[in-house]
């Protein structure tokens, strides 16, 4: 099966900064690989070099085995959808996805039934006389996506894709996006700085920080082990409650209430606790706090508390019984809390 | 309700009188100026007004256009003035093109070369003609004969030879000109999207293919708004010719405009004169008006 994509130790710069400090990835045939990132951590430029649309400024790209790190965009056998969508405004749609085989001489008759299959697998066969200028956007985006597909190749690059729908036609097309991959069985690398948009669809994901990759798995694995205070900060929503602790032995000191620690520790250390907002809970004893907000979203519910200066943020399925400007404490299982270094960030 | 319209409407009458008022001025300056000459031109090119043979003056109905039929120099001038349209406009696009798709790969300086470019535009076209009569087109010491005897091409009479003149005038107006495409095309080319220019790298369009399927057909609405406006002006030309060749030698460069002007100033045929520019307006505006129209289609 092709579409193995292979990262070795790319470099990026851009004058005197350097955007990719030597990013190491491997992609397996079929998988849906998702680059999670906040703004400026380097996805998209990763994406581009992938295409072919970036130079490195050092490392290889390997595409089933073969390093194609000077090969020009069009000789990479890839596809890309963009997050503008990029389609040819003077192009009926027809015209739009027929490009990509017209421009390697594919023959007529061959070029209109693959256009009508692929219209037809993005369900825009009846759009087909149109120009993109008359389509909505999330037509515009499945124009984007049948031009991708048309030509069968062995990677499918995505650009942020569904950031310009609307929240309820992302969701639905979402599960298409996913559904399309799997019938399709190509490998697709998929750019994001939507962590609940990178949970549902990856296969696995790499997450960006700062022009590296600080930790690749499972969006299970990413979720309930996250590599880094950073990465532990970006994913979840809300995203997980953030705590300055010392860790002495099996305790961890939160300012002056002892708690429980997952594990023992040899020397006393300072660390940075941290708590997924579902695992934290009102008890009898524990973490004083005041409830600042509560938000009922209907089927949770998001109370904020003020804790030493700092904001803690629980999520649960029921409204508390208190009420704002309460008093109260809070408390968390030993085996919910995720211990990592204070000064460099890694996962204890 | 009707004495609440009343009032209403009179105040709107009255608003549009002041309007009108305020527009008059400028209105009767335009009347004098443009349609007040224009209806006398079309009045003058009915008549028989040689001022050769006054005692032959009068109404002459069509005559001045019934007579252009049989007359060669007319013929001539017509088909002169087709082909200097036609070749300066192409010229000018295509070196106007040439050079955006050149400028806009040049990282740096691209501002000082559309300062360059703005040059020719603002020298008055009579300065344009005589500068190259003088300067770049005269025998022995003009810069293009200093060129061609040093490539061993001989010197040669560039304005006096009657095939070499009309290249010639051509040449002149489409190096005053081409920096007005240039300078559309360059602006317009900038304004392309770039990840259309990726997708269809992506798409395996070869560079050639790019520019013939994106870049031309992005490109179509100034293309022929260039070719619009540079029609105008090829069809109108006059002082750049006239200052360079008078329209000779014989009637090599004589375009229907030099040749309206030299019956009427030299000859002073007024009469025939006028004719012949109403002819030229004519043929103006019908190609304008096809070539909007053509805009629009699509």
């Amino acid at each position: 099966m092709k579409g193995s994509v292979r990262l070795e130790g790319v470099v990026k710069r851009h004058g005197a900064t350097t955007v990719l400090h030597g990013v190491d990835l491997d992609i397996e045939p079929g998988e849906f690989f998702v680059l999670l990132g906040p703004s400026g951590s380097g996805k998209t430029t990763t994406l581009r070099i992938l295409a072919g649309l970036e130079e490195v400024s050092g490392g290889r790209v390997l595409m089933d085995g073969a390093d194609v790190t000077a090969q020009e965009p069009g000789e990479r056998d890839v596809a890309m959808v963009f997050q503008s969508y990029a389609l040819y405004p003077h192009m009926t749609v027809a015209q739009n996805i027929a490009f990509p085989l017209k421009m390697v001489g594919t023959d007529p008759a061959a070029t209109q039934q693959a256009v009508a299959d692929a219209a037809g697998k993005v369900g825009i066969g009846h759009l087909l006389e149109r120009r993109p200028g008359q389509l909505s956007g999330g037509q515009q985006q499945r124009v984007a996506l049948a031009r991708a597909i048309v030509r069968q190749p062995r990677l499918f690059l995505l650009d942020e894709p569904l950031s310009n729908l609307d929240a309820k036609l992302r969701l639905e097309t979402r599960l298409e996006l996913h559904a399309l991959q799997r019938a399709l069985g190509a490998t697709a690398v998929y750019v994001t700085h939507d962590q609940e948009e990178a949970m549902t669809l990856a296969d696995r994901i790499a997450v960006f920080m700062e022009g590296r990759i600080v930790q690749v798995g499972t969006p299970r694995e990413v979720f309930s082990r996250p590599a880094t205070v950073e990465v532990a900060g970006f994913i979840g929503t809300p995203p997980m409650n953030l705590l300055p602790a010392r860790w002495e032995g099996s305790r961890l000191l939160i300012g002056s209430e002892a708690i429980a620690a997952p594990s023992a520790t040899n020397a006393p250390r300072e660390v940075t606790v941290g708590v997924r907002p579902g695992d934290l809970r009102l008890a009898s004893a524990g973490i004083d706090a005041r409830i600042e907000r509560i938000e009922d979203l209907g089927d949770t519910c998001i109370t904020s508390f003020a804790v030493g200066g700092r904001l803690l943020k629980q999520k649960s399925d029921r409204l508390p019984q208190a009420r704002e400007g309460d008093a109260v404490r809070l408390a968390f299982a030993p085996e919910a809390a995720h211990v990592f270094d204070r000064a460099t960030g890694a996962r204890l | 309700m009707a004495s609440a319209a009343r009032p209403a409407r009179s105040l709107a009458a009255q608003e549009r009188r002041f309007a009108l008022a305020l527009l008059a001025p400028a209105l009767a300056v335009l009347l004098l100026t443009t349609t007040a000459p224009l209806v006398y031109l079309g009045w003058t090119s009915l008549m028989r007004l040689d001022l050769a043979m006054p005692y032959l003056s009068g109404f002459a109905g069509l005559d001045n256009y019934v007579k252009m039929g049989s007359d060669p120099r007319f013929w001539n001038s017509l088909a002169l003035t087709g082909i200097y349209t036609a070749s300066t406009v192409v010229l000018q696009v295509v070196i106007g093109l040439t050079l955006a798709l050149l400028v806009l790969q040049i990282p740096r300086g691209q501002a000082l070369l559309r300062i360059a470019a703005i040059l020719p535009i603002v020298l008055a076209p009579v300065v344009v003609g005589l500068f190259w009569r003088t300067l770049v087109l005269a025998p022995d010491f003009g810069l293009v004969d200093l060129v061609t005897r040093s490539l061993g091409l001989g010197s040669h009479n560039w304005l006096g030879d009657p095939q070499l003149a009309l290249i010639s005038v051509i040449a002149i107006h489409t190096w005053q000109w081409t920096p007005f495409a240039f300078l559309v095309l360059l602006a317009s080319l900038a304004t392309l999207p770039p990840d259309v220019y990726e997708a269809a790298r992506l798409d395996r369009a070869s560079a050639w293919q790019r520019f013939v399927h994106i870049t031309l057909p992005l490109l179509r609405p100034a293309i022929v708004m260039v070719v619009i406006l540079r029609m105008m002006t090829a069809l109108s030309a006059f002082a750049a010719i006239f200052a360079a060749t008078g329209g000779g030698p014989g009637s090599a460069t004589e375009i229907l405009n030099l040749y309206a002007y030299r019956t009427s100033f030299t000859e002073l045929n007024l009469g025939y004169g006028s004719s012949l520019a109403v002819v030229l307006l004519a043929i103006t505006l019908a190609i304008s008006f096809v070539m909007f129209r053509l805009r629009r289609a699509r």
